[in-house]
């Protein structure tokens, strides 16, 4: 399948080749080594039973639960245009743009990504994209320890719980010493000072539990001790929130999902960096820089790239290669469809309908946790444990939320639900608290 | 004239510079248009709020589908014309496949839907994990890993996981060839350990009495892909393999060039302990311009309790989430790549038994009669016969016309053909990668060969300034040294560069 050649072809081939089968090819390779009666493998599939085959297996999904459930990943309307546009195969089928001359199209792609990532953000550079939020978290704790050459990490602990344990997984904890601290009343403690040893302090904007509050002064007393200071954002609320750049980050990171992916089972999905340019070359990644050709016409480079392993090799500021290009192509062409007032919209709208569900829980008896502070995402108590109520809302045809703990439950809103949906959840939620 | 191996009309044409969408942004301009708010609006005093509105582009829907279609015809693809790329495996990718994985019952789930709603998303990851551990020939997989270098670091975090258990911290020694991949020395360094360089001896592979030289009781383990980054089978594997597992240590297989040996042999069986799979080569997901891959790692049985979790793992005819007893932890934010890791699994359906058991065997039947064309041109670098890529080199075009690597990758951009891989191996001097894969025509073969026979006519010819090339294409060579001392990489960067040059 897909190997183009005839039997004619394959005797050009031999003939070149002196050879006359193809496991001639192999008398080199050691006998007990080669595979004798092939793979344990079913036969193939032609397109139209594969089709069926997998789409009876994803007939297996609860695929159309209507989504309350966030944590990073959020069902933000995703146009049809957008989509089209990514899965161009100009896109879609190209390597890694290192020849630039038949490459300006995704190297002008990823420029204006960088671009539109540091506009929104009101940061001076960003790469061109990591794995996804968790793993971006990570390398920007790296970017930290590099810089300061200290061992104290300072997180708060307002994550999402597989974010963390990416923290932990990739940040030599023998080495380094991860600190969570515990988040007072859904917000990061105010009065918390920094140490000359804290290399990062690392905070999410919003807090993964909904909660949001201006970092201002906690990124200025960090600062103030030589701190590097790392925000995660929710990307598709940069409409209403304030930038990260704003409230004087050094770094700002994000699960860039909602901005241009489908919430595809969580990946492919891409992770935002984007820092200032004093940190330029101890960004992870791939960068695109604007310059000249020979003929002094506008052109787009990768640059900076004695940073990256191919070059440096051990010595590199990351091991990454291949990243979520695709994907931030999406966010790109996405930013640019949703415009300001779009994504002010997203933003607004989200914030308005958690507002309204957050009414309407408590006139049903049900008790938010943080309902002032938090913005399109809260908690909410649950009367039976949390598990079993998304268990018995699946069943009815939504996802709940993500299960917070024992009894608490985390629901996010965006612009895609409307009133009759919220209505409906609130209603069965009420019911199976309930019966 | 343009040939390309028939990609004599490819759309890659001079002409002026598409402007940025910065550019052709208007103030009052819209493509977007959301719905008019349905529930009652509350007034929102929040601190974390702002007043203004975020400095997007505002460009008409059409605009925005002309500026990105156009930047689009500015690119080349593995739609378009040949990669020859040495070890990116740049095979046809089937549509079919992104078809299955824009169906929304897969593409739509969000990735926290409890797994007795996502049944059918695991199953696909249960039926794949069972494909790849029996083309490698392992026993379990874990599909966290994004990407290869993510994979690579799993596995070197495995290794180190189960050696501190064992009560072995001093195996501190990762040993990695001198020619290897650039992420394999960033990734043993990324997971702690030290990087230990084992030399190619003079017919290409690794060197035995070196090897030997540098294992001891504080190796960890040795990290190789074979065949190896020259293209040749690394034919004392065994030995190899008893060498590093006599001294306890474990045996690491890069999937970069998985390729050429499926169907064919299996890493299990020469004695690897863990494998990474590039699905973004080998299974043929499409690239995406450098990304999303998927980089899951297969692991002997022994090491299924390492594995970064959650796994799928089927209880009667229920397939649950299950985390490792001593997993290394999580490498991604959710389950990985998986749309990629479907399309994976739609690409083996397809080919079944009878394409899997000569994938390899195609992949190198292209690259042997490659090698045999482009020999007569160019010298290869090693003697031996080459698996699904080869190298040649053209330090002796360097030596007399001053010719390098570099100028036949750029010249052949001009003739329709992707550059092959140049400068790697690092151990080749003026390097030519190719890996045609099993996908490509004869006649498209035979036209690269020719190509290259053209372009050494041509640049030896008096009088060419090499720096010329290429000269039929959206730009020629860009200036690299601005953007790296500037630091042009946001749009506002460069028209405030004032040039005295």
């Amino acid at each position: 399948m897909f190997v183009p050649h005839s039997q004619l072809d394959l005797n050009v081939i031999f003939e070149e080749l002196n050879i006359s089968s193809l496991e001639d090819l192999f008398n080199h390779i050691p006998d007990e080594l080669l595979i004798m009666d092939g793979l344990n493998v079913e036969d193939s599939l032609s397109e139209l039973e594969a089709a069926k085959y997998f789409e009876e297996i994803g007939s297996k999904n609860s695929s159309n639960l209507i989504c309350f459930a966030g944590g990073g990943h959020y069902d933000v309307y995703l146009p049809p245009t957008v989509k089209s546009l990514t899965m161009r195969p100009e896109f879609m089928t190209s390597y890694t743009p290192y020849q630039a001359e038949i490459s300006q199209g995704i190297l002008q792609v990823l420029f204006e990504f960088q671009s539109l990532v540091c506009d929104i953000t009101e940061m001076e550079l960003a790469n061109a994209s990591l794995y996804d939020g968790a793993t971006s978290v990570a390398e920007a704790i790296s970017v930290a320890i590099n810089k300061t050459k200290r061992d104290n990490i300072i997180i708060s602990s307002g994550f999402n719980p597989n974010t963390k344990e990416v923290v932990n997984t990739l940040i030599d904890t023998t080495k380094f010493n991860i600190n969570y601290i515990e988040l007072s009343n859904y917000l990061f403690p105010d009065d918390y000072e920094f140490n000359e040893d804290d290399a990062a302090f690392v905070v999410a904007f919003p807090h993964y539990e909904g909660s949001a509050q201006d970092l201002t002064e906690l990124v200025k007393k960090a600062q103030s001790k030589g701190v590097i200071t790392i925000c995660y954002v929710d990307p598709s609320m940069l409409g209403v929130l304030k930038t990260p750049g704003s409230m004087g980050f050094d770094i700002v990171v994000a699960e860039g999902q909602s901005i241009g992916s489908t919430l595809s089972f969580g990946g492919p999905t891409v992770g935002w960096f984007a820092t200032k340019k004093s940190l330029a070359r101890l960004v992870p990644g791939r960068i695109i820089g604007e310059t000249i050709d020979s003929n002094h016409k506008k052109a787009y480079v990768m640059t900076l790239r004695a940073r990256e392993q191919d070059i440096r090799r051990e010595k590199a500021s990351s091991n990454i290669c291949t990243n979520q290009t695709l994907n931030a192509i999406g966010s790109a062409i996405h930013l640019s469809w949703m415009g300001p007032e779009g994504i002010f919209q997203v933003g607004y709208q989200a914030i308005q309908k958690a507002s309204y569900m957050k009414k309407e829980l408590k006139e049903k008896g049900f008790i938010i946790m943080n309902e002032s502070s938090s913005l399109r995402e809260f908690l909410v108590q649950t009367k039976q444990p949390a598990a079993k109520i998304i268990s018995k809302m699946g069943a009815k045809g939504f996802l709940a939320g993500i299960q917070y703990s024992d009894n608490q439950l985390l629901i996010a809103l965006t612009e895609k639900r409307t009133k009759d949906e919220i209505d409906l959840y609130v209603d069965t939620f009420s019911e199976v608290n309930n019966g | 004239m343009v040939s390309g191996g028939n990609a004599s009309s490819l759309p890659l044409v001079g002409g002026a510079s598409e402007p940025t969408i910065r550019e052709l942004s208007r103030p009052g301009r819209r493509s977007s248009k959301y719905p008019k708010l349905d529930v009652p609006e509350v007034e929102i005093n929040h601190p974390a709020i702002k007043n203004e509105k975020a400095p997007l582009p505002e460009v008409s829907e059409h605009d925005l589908v002309m500026h990105y279609s156009r930047l689009a015809h500015r690119n080349f693809a593995a739609d378009l014309g040949f990669y020859p790329l040495g070890s990116c495996t740049m095979k046809y990718n089937p549509r079919f496949a992104d078809y299955i994985a824009s169906l929304d019952t897969y593409s739509t789930t969000h990735p926290a839907t409890p797994s007795k709603f996502t049944q059918g998303s695991l199953e696909v990851l249960h039926i794949l994990e069972q494909y790849l551990t029996e083309i490698t020939g392992m026993d379990f997989a874990s599909f966290q890993p994004p990407a290869g270098a993510s994979g690579e670091l799993t596995g070197l975090l495995i290794i180190k996981k189960f050696l501190n258990k064992k009560n072995l911290p001093n195996k501190r020694d990762i040993i990695v060839p001198d020619s290897a991949h650039g992420t394999n020395p960033a990734s043993a360094k990324m997971a702690g350990f030290n990087v230990v360089e084992v030399a190619t001896d003079e017919r290409g592979m690794v060197n035995i009495e070196n090897l030997r030289s540098l294992v001891n009781e504080n190796t960890a383990g040795l990290m190789l892909t074979n065949p190896n980054t020259g293209g040749l089978f690394e034919e004392e594997i065994l030995t190899i393999s008893e060498i590093i597992h006599s001294v306890g240590g474990l045996l690491y297989y890069d999937g970069a060039n998985l390729n050429a040996i499926v169907g064919v042999c299996r890493p299990g069986d020469m004695g690897f302990d863990i494998v990474h799979s590039n699905l973004h080569k080998t299974f043929a997901t499409p690239h995406g311009g450098g990304g999303p891959g998927s980089g899951p790692v297969a692991v002997k049985g022994y090491l299924k309790e390492y594995l970064p979790g959650p796994i799928v793992q089927k209880d009667n005819d229920t397939f649950n989430w299950y985390t490792p007893k001593y997993s290394i932890g999580r490498m991604h934010g959710y389950h990985g790549n998986f749309l990629v890791a479907l399309r994976a699994l739609v690409y083996m359906k397809l080919l079944g038994k009878e394409g899997l058991d000569t994938l390899g065997s195609y992949a190198v039947l292209n690259a042997r009669y490659l090698s045999s064309k482009v020999s007569n041109y160019l010298p290869l670098a090693f003697k031996e016969p080459c698996m699904h890529e080869f190298v040649a080199t053209v330090k002796y075009l360097k030596k007399s016309h001053k010719i390098k690597a570099y100028d036949v990758g750029k010249a052949l951009l001009d003739k329709g053909f992707h550059s092959p891989t140049i400068y790697f191996p690092l151990i080749v001097e003026e390097a030519l990668m190719f890996e045609p894969t099993e996908t490509q025509t004869v006649e498209t073969l035979d036209d690269l060969a020719e190509n290259i026979k053209l372009i050494i006519e041509e640049l030896t010819a008096p009088g060419v300034n090499l720096n010329d090339y290429p000269k039929n294409l959206p730009i020629g060579r860009p200036n690299e040294l601005i953007p790296a001392k500037h630091l042009t990489v946001h749009w506002g960067d460069f028209e405030l560069l004032e040039f005295t040059e």
